[in-house]
């Protein structure tokens, strides 16, 4: 017996008949449906359509398959978890935006409510920031994929009245010379993925004229199969121009792209595991970007705000109308009824449930009082933009939907909102790693170059400069610094033309350190977006949360995930820098397996004055070099280990009441002048902070090891070189204000390593005073440009 | 009447197409003995126009006016009555 | 004319770009500014109340067809009367990126003969392959003709960044050498593409960022009000845009694109 009735109206439309499903047929009838609602869910919809004493129709279904997806309400984060120390209740309450509400900042304007979190930022301006995964969409298409990823952040920025000022991506890729015989079926190959995510990205940004200024490439087997792709967005707005105001009798305005069946179960497609038939299944899902509407839809809704003509506004993403809508009603505890065949189509032909669910791109939902509604028009008109009142806001707590005079959808906004909780078993079981032993190398300067060309530490100049990243003119601190393009630890916008504030962009990421311990991992992708930010004169930093990992329901993936969400809190807290926003993807597995864990840690901050701001490149000959933070024995996940083909067991770890006073310290110093240049060490430790500043610059240094702060454990040059330890910085302080920089220092762990020197070479003394590196900069410069192309 | 032009604008030889380079790279990259890639944009387009010869002189001027740019493109295009 | 009585119209279309940092130039000079779609400009018909125009950076209508070309054709269409007698009375026409593109693709530049009806040129694919946002260095190479350089000493060589896919300016092969001369003999040559000291790129990247033919980066037409570039002037206008201003004690105030400013409205206050 089919569960499918056609009703009798002239357009598509069938009614469900889940009354007299049993659990299997509830199950088959969401894979047929393509809703991915389990068991439990499917139960809870029946439940409700029983109490109703009717069967849903196709529309009703489809609508409580996009609200309840992963991808559109965060099942997992705000599940409840069993782990063998008690149950969690939601992972986002207990940990992320916890550590938010105990520090309870001041600045914090808003945080995980709306499309964007928002700081404070001058005195009549407001900062909104917002990182977007767009993992899926980019595997099946990567350059539609990684546009329309873009195109979505920007949204999410415009969806809380802001103007974006800035954008950043961070992309993974499996290794660009992977064998292609080791490829599974409808898989693509790195190279393919990465020139295409690339290119989509540019696209994009580059056309709405938004700079790309910040971001990071990394490379790793787990991401052959799934590409993962962040994509970011900063924006400025007047602060009393933020307005989230819907009241019954508010006009719901439809406005930007016409709908089409583009992206239709985009969301439902994103919370499910990519297969050998997703890339057919899923092609419709992917998405069209153009950006070119996208830039007008800015322009109107800039307009819109300023003169203050509607109640609220969000972002069309993922699930399409029928989250937009029924989002906006929640919000506002009003109904919505709705009016389909007012939605403009690309072509007819759609039933109505995909008009519904329907993602197409370029599109914002507006709330307008009906007396502003005329002037709201004739603003979208003149950016040549559609705007088209869909339906109007209700004071009955009732989604309803019409179609051609026939209703086919009803549903209590309550309802739709309280999905029945995620359960799941999260267990973390320490992998069973050891430090390997292998003698010390004798030639360090060999080692050196060939970490410095490592994919993941090499320079992305090629990529780099196919982003604008100086387009409004505004750029303060770019991505690449100086002549030899030397990599800047984060970007500073400087967004008003009558204050000399600037807006710090930086991130911290390292899927390696997972593999050891995911705790770990995400203390150091904390400290790490930290310190870039106060590297080039950062503070007051407010920080985002992106995770992509492998399937909740199994308990290790759920285990690794609920350890990084413990540091999360432990470190948010800590360094007092609270979470503002964030984004999850789950169900990144493959063939080939789950993706590597990759929490990817956004830290925005502000300076108080662009003109202090430092770069990464050396400045003078003779000038002094010092180490900030000690050196342990960490090089578990390092650079240096993967080289050697070893994972390793001593994950660098986060000492918060040292790193807070290291942070401290040298934001006091940057503000006193005493930092003419200024690096953070990560990935390649030493080694490659020192060989960055020096060949970036075109100078020359001396270090010596013997001199490196560190515990006594280190004993060995190669791993003092290429430790990872957290926390560290090396700075280039000005000769005559070595005393200032000293008598600031004093007490702290610091240290004089070395010197800027005219010669262009890299020179390395060892803990026997030994010379063990002498590097010339061009060699240098000429292997790290090498590898992506410079 | 109702006329359709199949409009093809493609580089004047001699100038370099580095379009066709780089996906012939690509391609060769993929192991195809590929010798060279042009690559030219097509255009479709539906109008009206009283006669054939009005359809055509329409499309010419089409060409010229807009479509390509005499510095470094060629154009041809065929033109059928439409439905 | 005193300088706050020039009105300068900087036109946009959906996909114009740079048009809020274009006017802030302006304003930074005291020069007031209009951002106008063009749409409004057609409207209220008041293209002749403005002292100058200028088409900024970005992909006006996503730069189908090809770059320029349609914003081109859109303008000609609509204002070709006003945009004459804008060329007959010498006020300055000056396109940036996309705006240059609209220039050549509106046959107003080079304009060897008046405008054109086709264009004489073309702003072709880079070479390599590609969207490039780099510094380059720019030689003056303009004898006096060019009203927008007029502050700027003959051989003077300038740091302004070029943010682009489709910059490579070319003549068809035919003309090639024909054109090139009458650039020189007409005094249209502005800006060549060169090295720190000054040195031509020779087509070589990336000093030559897109393969341009003989290094050019910017030219005007024969009576030296019209003036299309591929650099961006205004992303050069302050000290704190430059790409190595931490590396200076202290900080300039301006860069070396301010000067394309200056000279514009130099020229404006003392011809009219």
């Amino acid at each position: 017996m089919s569960h499918y009735v056609k009703r009798d109206v002239p357009f598509e439309l069938v009614e469900v008949n889940l009354q007299e499903a049993d659990d299997k047929q509830l199950l088959q009838i969401s894979r047929e449906l393509g809703i991915a609602l389990n068991l439990t869910e499917m139960k809870a919809v029946k439940n409700y359509f029983s109490r109703k004493k009717r069967n849903p129709t196709d529309v009703e279904l489809q609508t409580i398959g996009q609200t309840w997806s992963e991808h559109c309400y965060h099942k997992t984060f705000k599940g409840n978890i069993t782990t063998p120390e008690g149950e969690i209740k939601s992972l986002l309450k207990t940990y992320i935006a916890k550590a938010t509400k105990e520090l309870n900042p001041s600045w914090c304007v808003s945080v995980f409510e709306d499309n964007a979190g928002i700081i404070e930022f001058e005195e009549n301006y407001t900062i909104a920031a917002k990182v977007e995964t767009h993992n899926h969409p980019s595997a099946i298409e990567p350059f539609g994929g990684a546009a329309t990823g873009t195109g979505g952040v920007i949204r999410d920025i415009l969806g809380v009245w802001a103007d974006p000022i800035a954008c950043t991506d961070v992309l993974c890729f499996g290794p660009l010379d992977y064998d292609y015989s080791k490829l599974p079926p409808g898989t693509k190959h790195p190279k393919y993925v990465y020139r295409g995510v690339v290119a989509g990205i540019g696209h994009y940004g580059n056309n709405m004229g938004i700079p790309t200024v910040n971001g990071a490439i990394h490379f790793d087997e787990s991401y052959v199969g799934n590409v993962v792709v962040y994509c970011g967005c900063i924006g400025i707005l007047p602060k009393n121009k933020f307005v989230k105001d819907t009241k019954p009798g508010d006009i719901a305005l439809l406005v930007g792209g016409e709908t089409g069946r583009d992206g239709i179960h985009g969301v439902t497609f994103a919370s499910a595991e990519l297969t050998k038939e997703s890339e057919e299944i899923s092609r419709p899902a992917v998405q069209i970007a153009n950006p070119i509407e996208e830039e007008k839809v800015k322009r109107a809704i800039n307009k819109l705000r300023d003169e203050g003509l509607g109640s609220a506004i969000t972002d069309i993403g993922g699930g399409g109308i029928s989250c937009g809508t029924g989002e906006m009603a929640d919000r506002s505890n009003c109904g919505i009824h709705v009016n389909l065949e007012k939605i403009p189509l690309k072509y007819q032909g759609l039933a109505p449930w995909e008009i519904y669910v329907s993602e197409s791109q370029e599109r914002m939902l507006l709330s307008v009082p009906e007396k502003n509604l005329q002037k709201t028009l004739e603003i979208f008109e003149s950016e040549n933009v559609k705007a088209t009142p869909i339906g109007k806001f209700t004071d009955d707590g009732i989604l309803r939907v019409d179609y051609l005079g026939q209703r086919v959808a009803e549903l209590d906004i309550d309802f739709i909102f309280n999905p029945p909780k995620f359960k799941g078993t999260a267990e973390w079981n320490e992998p069973d790693l050891k430090e390997p032993t292998f003698p010390e190398p004798t030639d360090l300067t060999e080692e050196i170059l060939q970490v410095i060309s490592t994919p993941n530490i090499a320079g992305k100049e090629s990529v780099i400069r196919t982003y604008d990243h100086e387009v409004k003119g505004n750029t303060v601190l770019k991505p690449l610094q100086s002549k030899y393009g030397g990599p800047n630890d984060a970007a500073v916008i400087k967004p008003l033309p009558d204050s000399w504030k600037g807006v710090v962009i930086s991130c911290g990421m390292n899927p390696n350190y997972g593999k050891i311990d995911p705790y770990w991992m995400a203390a150091s992708a904390i400290d790490e977006a930290i310190r870039n930010n106060i590297a080039v004169g950062g503070r007051r930093i407010a920080l985002l949360d992106n995770f992509s990992w492998g399937n909740p329901q199994k308990p290790d993936r759920l285990g690794s995930l609920t350890r990084a969400c413990q540091a999360c809190y432990d470190f948010a807290k800590g360094f007092k820098t609270p979470f503002i926003s964030g984004k999850d993807s789950l169900y990144n597995e493959s063939p080939l397996g789950p993706v590597t864990p990759t929490l990817l840690i956004t830290a925005i901050g502000i300076i108080p004055d662009i003109r202090k701001a430092v770069s990464m490149e050396l400045k003078q000959p003779g000038n002094p070099i010092y180490l900030v933070g000690k050196t342990y024995p960490e090089l578990g996940g390092s650079q240096y280990y993967q080289l050697k083909g070893f994972t390793g067991a001593t994950v660098p770890k986060v000492r918060i009441e040292q790193a807070k006073e290291t942070m401290n310290l040298i934001t006091k110093a940057i503000d006193s002048g005493y930092i003419r240049s200024c690096h953070d060490l990560s990935d390649g430790g030493v080694a490659v902070a020192s060989s960055e500043m020096a060949f970036s610059s075109g100078y020359g240094v001396e270090l010596h090891l013997k001199k490196v702060p560190r515990t006594s454990e280190i004993r060995r040059n190669d791993f003092l070189l290429f430790s990872e330890s957290n926390s560290r910085f090396l700075v280039e302080v000005p000769e005559k204000r070595r005393e200032d920089f000293e008598a600031l220092m004093n007490g702290s762990v610091c240290a004089e390593i070395g010197r800027v020197k005219k010669e262009g070479i890299l020179s390395v003394y060892g803990l026997k005073e030994k010379n063990v590196v002498r590097a010339d900069l061009t060699e240098l410069r000429r292997r790290w440009k090498g590898v992506l192309g410079g | 009447m109702m006329y359709r032009a199949r409009i093809e604008v493609s580089l004047k030889p001699g100038h370099s197409d580095p379009e066709g380079e780089m996906t012939a790279q690509s391609l060769k990259e993929l192991k195809y003995s590929v010798k060279k890639v042009g690559v030219s944009k097509v255009y479709e387009v539906f109008f009206e126009a009283d006669s054939r010869e009005k359809a055509e002189e329409a499309v010419e001027e089409m060409c010229r006016r807009l479509l390509a740019n005499p510095t470094k493109d060629n154009y041809s295009y065929e033109i059928e009555e439409a439905r | 004319m005193k300088v706050e009585e020039i009105r300068v119209c900087v036109i946009r279309v959906g996909g114009t770009n740079c048009d809020a940092e274009t006017k802030r130039a302006f304003d930074e000079l005291g020069v007031k500014a209009d951002i106008n779609h063009l749409n409004e400009i057609v409207k209220k018909a008041s293209l002749l109340d403005y002292n100058a125009l200028v088409f900024p950076g970005g992909f006006s209508y996503g730069d189908y067809v090809r770059a320029g070309a349609i914003l081109a054709k859109g303008t000609l269409t609509k204002l070709r009367h006003d945009l004459k007698m804008f060329v007959e009375e010498g006020r300055p026409i000056l396109g940036i990126c996309n705006g240059f593109q609209v220039l050549v693709e509106a046959g107003l530049l080079p304009a060897f003969e008046g405008i054109s009806e086709y264009p004489e040129a073309t702003l072709a694919t880079n070479i390599p392959i590609g969207y490039n946002c780099r510094w380059t260095y720019l030689k003056h190479e303009n004898s006096g003709r060019c009203l927008f350089t007029q502050k700027i000493p003959k051989g003077n060589v300038l740091r302004i960044p070029v943010a682009h896919a489709e910059g490579r300016f070319l003549f068809s092969k035919e003309n090639e050498d024909r054109y090139l001369r009458k650039l020189y003999d007409n005094d249209q040559l502005v800006f060549r593409y060169c090295n720190k000291e000054g040195e031509y790129a020779e087509g070589e990247f990336p000093v030559n960022p897109n393969g341009a033919f003989h290094d050019i980066a910017g030219i005007c037409d024969p009576t030296g009000t019209v003036f299309g570039l591929m650099p961006h002037p205004e992303r050069a206008f302050y000290g704190w845009q430059l790409p190595d201003w931490t590396k200076t004690e202290n900080m300039p105030t301006y860069g070396d694109g301010k000067l394309v400013f200056e000279s514009m409205v130099e020229y404006l206050k003392s011809r009219f």
